[in-house]
């Protein structure tokens, strides 16, 4: 019972046979290939192999999830019982349900196998172009992995998917330091199919590194104001973040989201268009397959400011009485404004370009405050010095809605596409 | 846990390696509103093997635990540490030996609850929230165990096994004001497994009739006024400040990275009334949140004494980092899966208690903020730092006046622990939190109440 297709059928049968009325499987089996660098030199290559085997039953409207890493007929059986026994000593509920049968489909993206001489070749031309280009740079930590997955998921409905991804990820923390002062840290990611571009030109590294270079002198501004931010893609996802999670199934079945109501409504500027598109070629990190066991689609979020889909799975749908969105989320791509990001500093008279926000969880209301790390002052339209110990406070939910452009640059981390996007009426305080 | 004994395969060792054998185990369930939306149980385990070779390292691990495969992760770990060794040739000498046994198992001798009953448990406690406070828009019960188990055998000669449990049950209460959702969580629980840590439902109905006390209050609350305040933070974010600002600072590889407290070793970064401990597993007398006896290195794990009466006194380390600065490793190098490498980390980070009283702290303030609970927090290699606050109060004239609404504090730690002015006598221990970096980890994090000057967000 080696083949991971014939553990999966195996697993979804013994469920059914051990009293599930519906059944779901997921057998994935990954591999990764990991090179480490730690204070700025090649220090670990990491070999990892898994197994993740998550299994799902429905007994009288009663659901049970057991999961493990191990897929030997033992371990199988022993997952199949606990996973009917969970199912049995759970709440009724008449919204669980697993996916309907859909035509059988076989995904496939990326490489097959990790080229280590090629990952050990652009980690090392990495670390001499960042001695060469920016010598106050302190790499604290960075790696570069290629990760293959084998992805089988069966359900007694007759859904049959098996998905065959290869993707490299690499992911870099670093500083500066000059005359003894060092830069708040930055960090940065990226995905990328192949290893054919220098890794320093990917996503949005080479702008961070600089940045850092210029950080290691910076003065906290003074007094309070309420302006403009000019919010950087690396740092956009927190704004998204609120939104994503207020139309997502935990706010919607509690309750407490503010967009509860708000479908097909004005949620934010109409400069703002916002997708997710998980099978999409110019996402290389997408996925094709939900956790509910649906064909993922791409999808519209937000149009010209207009809520077009909530993001419920096929459960918050059924507890909503709202559509099941056609993916997960994420593999987020912003649409491009027309104001170049030059002119986008023009137009600000006093305000913060924030490259990072370090922030608590905005309430659910959309009320937030943090610090504005590795951001400038800006003023009178230009970049007028780094900043430190300056805090942003505001709500995400009025900052969707003033939007006052967007930049016709967009960062492309392999994952997500961004732009730069500049919102008015927070307020920013300093010593 | 597989009782595989890690000792036949130490034949295999050809330069310094650690073998271990991990499994997490964990159970979840949630109920959202009356909706049982998560019931669960995973298991998530396996072997792994790091080897060093002359200042390169090489790590391969497997869910198999089977003769072979145990070969098989020595051999590519072995093979992983000679390919990049062959390239960067960092030509580095032998780490320390730091031979250890231990047997450390927190495992409850009680007879273990069936997952009904556990359902049965968190369902009668929503049961309580609904008959008790009408009022509310919503609520969130979830309940998390998680055991973590482990058996190292390194080259040197440590060898030894822990089985770590904890068990939590959050509770998110929310109201709407004026059309406007206001939430507030909290947090029961602790080390242990579920049948140590919790007897009956019952025994949270006190702590979840101040939460709700907390919450109306906050319903009504209004912003702090942003600006440099003088506050006196509770034992949870005196903790979170502990762990978050002071803590990473001191991690030998985040001092290597540029931390400014490579630079402030023995010299005054706080206030004398100021000291801070990263603990192993025994504080005060008692054995902590996350006890570590052996770390993942095999190291017997030591308290490290990280401010000594406002003094920087030393970094955390791995046996890498404690040649680099020529000490001995504290034992801070610990892994959280068993496909993870072992990472310097803290343990139970905590502030010692001081010998003020926490009402005469708040009667000293003329206008301020009492803050109680966290949410979030990061902190920079700068030690500036950021918490979110997600319960406080004002003070106007030494008394406590209205709640307010969420907002997050920041400051930079070596000078806002310069400005502590009084340290409570008492001391509470967190270990609901898991640090991130590159991987999660469970720790402990601990203090008393501080008085000190910080920047605070609000409107």
């Amino acid at each position: 019972m080696q083949d991971p297709r014939q553990t999966a059928g195996y697993a979804l049968d013994a469920l059914l046979k051990a009293g599930a009325d519906k059944a779901q499987c997921l057998l994935v089996q990954s591999d990764k290939h990991e090179m480490n660098v730690d204070s700025g030199e090649l220090s670990l290559l990491r070999t990892t192999f898994d197994t993740r085997l998550a299994l799902t039953a429905l007994q009288a409207h009663r659901k049970g999830s057991s999961s493990g890493n191990k897929s030997d007929p033992e371990s199988v059986d022993r997952a199949v019982a606990e996973c009917v026994s969970i199912a049995q000593a759970s709440q009724p509920d008449e919204a669980n349900d697993i996916a309907g049968a859909q035509p059988r489909e076989v995904f496939t993206t990326g490489a097959d196998a990790p080229d280590l001489d090629r990952m050990h070749f652009r980690l090392q031309e990495l670390l001499e172009a960042i001695r060469t280009r920016y010598p106050k740079a302190l790499l604290r930590q960075a790696f570069l992995d290629f990760t293959r997955t084998k992805s089988y998921f069966v359900n007694s409905n007759g859904v049959d998917f098996e998905t065959h991804k290869g993707v490299y990820h690499c992911f870099l923390m670093f500083s500066s330091r000059e005359n003894g002062k060092v830069s708040s840290f930055n960090y940065t990611g990226f995905a990328t199919r192949d290893l054919d571009r220098e890794l320093i030109s990917c996503g949005s590294l080479d702008t961070l590194l600089r940045q850092s270079g210029e950080q290691t002198t910076t003065r906290p501004m003074q007094g309070k104001f309420v302006g403009d931010l000019i919010i950087t893609p690396d740092c956009l996802g927190d704004t998204l973040g609120f939104l994503v999670r207020s139309i997502s199934d935990f706010a919607m079945i509690s309750g407490t989201s503010i967009y509860k109501d708000s479908l097909g409504q004005e949620v934010a500027s109409p400069r703002l268009t916002l997708h997710s598109r998980p099978v999409s070629d110019e996402i290389c990190d997408g996925y094709f397959v939900t956790a509910d066991g649906h064909a993922a689609a791409s999808s519209t979020i937000v149009e010209e400011g207009v809520l077009k889909s909530f993001l419920l799975s096929l459960y918050g749908s059924r507890k909503t009485g709202k559509a099941r969105a056609v993916n997960d989320g994420s593999a987020w791509v912003v649409d491009p404004g027309s104001t170049s990001l030059e002119d986008m500093v023009k137009s600000v008279k006093r305000g913060v370009l924030m490259a990072r926000f370090s922030g608590g969880s905005p309430s659910i209301n959309g009320d937030f405050s943090g610090v504005a790390k590795n951001s400038y002052l800006i003023e009178d339209g230009r970049i007028a010095y780094p900043l430190s110990e300056t805090m942003v406070s505001g709500n995400f939910a009025e900052m969707l809605k003033s939007i006052t452009a967007i930049s016709s640059e967009r960062v492309d981390y392999g994952e997500a596409i961004l732009p730069w996007v500049a919102v008015s009426g927070v307020t920013i305080s300093g010593k | 846990m597989s009782s595989l004994d890690l000792r036949t395969y130490s034949g295999l060792f050809t330069s310094y390696t650690e073998l271990r054998v991990h499994e997490n185990r964990n159970t979840n369930i949630t109920f959202v509103k009356g909706n049982n939306t998560g019931n669960s149980r995973s298991v998530t385990g396996g072997v792994s093997a790091r080897v060093y070779q002359n200042g390169s390292w090489g790590f391969s691990s497997s869910p198999d635990l089977g003769d072979h495969m145990v070969r098989s992760v020595v051999k590519v770990a072995t093979d992983n540490a000679a390919f990049l060794d062959t390239r960067v040739n960092k030509g580095k000498g032998a780490l320390p030996p730091t031979p250890a046994s231990s047997h450390a198992d927190f495992s409850t001798a009680k007879t273990r609850l069936t997952q009904r009953e556990l359902v049965d448990f968190v369902k009668e406690i929503d049961g309580h929230i609904v008959e008790q406070y009408p009022s509310l828009s919503s609520r969130t019960i979830v309940l998390n165990c998680t055991d973590m188990e482990k058996t190292l055998l390194t080259s040197d000669g440590s060898y030894s096994h822990s089985l770590v449990p904890r068990s939590l049950i959050y509770v998110l209460l929310t109201v709407h004001k004026d059309g406007q959702p206001v939430d507030l969580y909290e947090v029961f629980g602790g080390r242990g497994q579920f049948e140590d840590v919790f007897s009956a439902p019952a025994c949270l109905y006190e702590g979840i009739a101040r939460q709700y006390q907390h919450l109306t209050n906050k319903a009504d609350g209004v912003f702090a006024s942003a600006g440099v305040k003088t506050c006196v933070l509770d034992a949870e974010l005196a903790g979170i400040l502990a762990h978050e600002a002071i803590g990473h600072t001191t991690e030998a590889d985040i001092v290597m990275g540029g931390s400014v407290a490579g630079a402030l070793l023995e010299k005054e970064v706080a206030s004398p009334l100021v000291t801070l401990v990263d603990f192993a597993h025994t504080a005060l007398g008692s054995t902590c949140p996350v006890p570590v006896y052996v770390d993942d290195e095999g190291t017997p794990a030591q308290d490290a004494v990280i401010i000594d009466r406002g003094i920087l006194k030393t970094f955390l380390h791995n046996k890498e980092s404690a040649v680099h600065y020529g000490v001995s490793p504290t034992g801070n190098a610990r892994a959280y899966l068993f496909s993870d490498e072992p990472l310097i980390r803290m343990r139970n980070t905590a502030i010692l208690p001081g010998t003020s009283r926490l009402e005469d702290m708040i009667a000293s303030v003329d206008d301020g903020y009492y803050l109680i609970k966290p949410g979030n927090g990061q902190a920079d290699s700068t030690s500036e730092f950021m918490f979110a606050v997600t319960l406080g109060y004002e003070i106007k004239g030494g008394k406590l006046g209205r709640a307010i609404k969420d907002t997050t504090i920041s400051g930079v730690a070596y000078n806002m622990l310069k400005t502590v002015s009084m340290v409570s006598d008492d001391m509470k221990w967190m270990c609901s939190g898991m640090c991130g970096k590159k991987q999660p980890i469970p720790v402990g994090m601990g203090g008393p109440a501080i008085k000190c000057i910080t920047s605070i967000g609000g409107r």
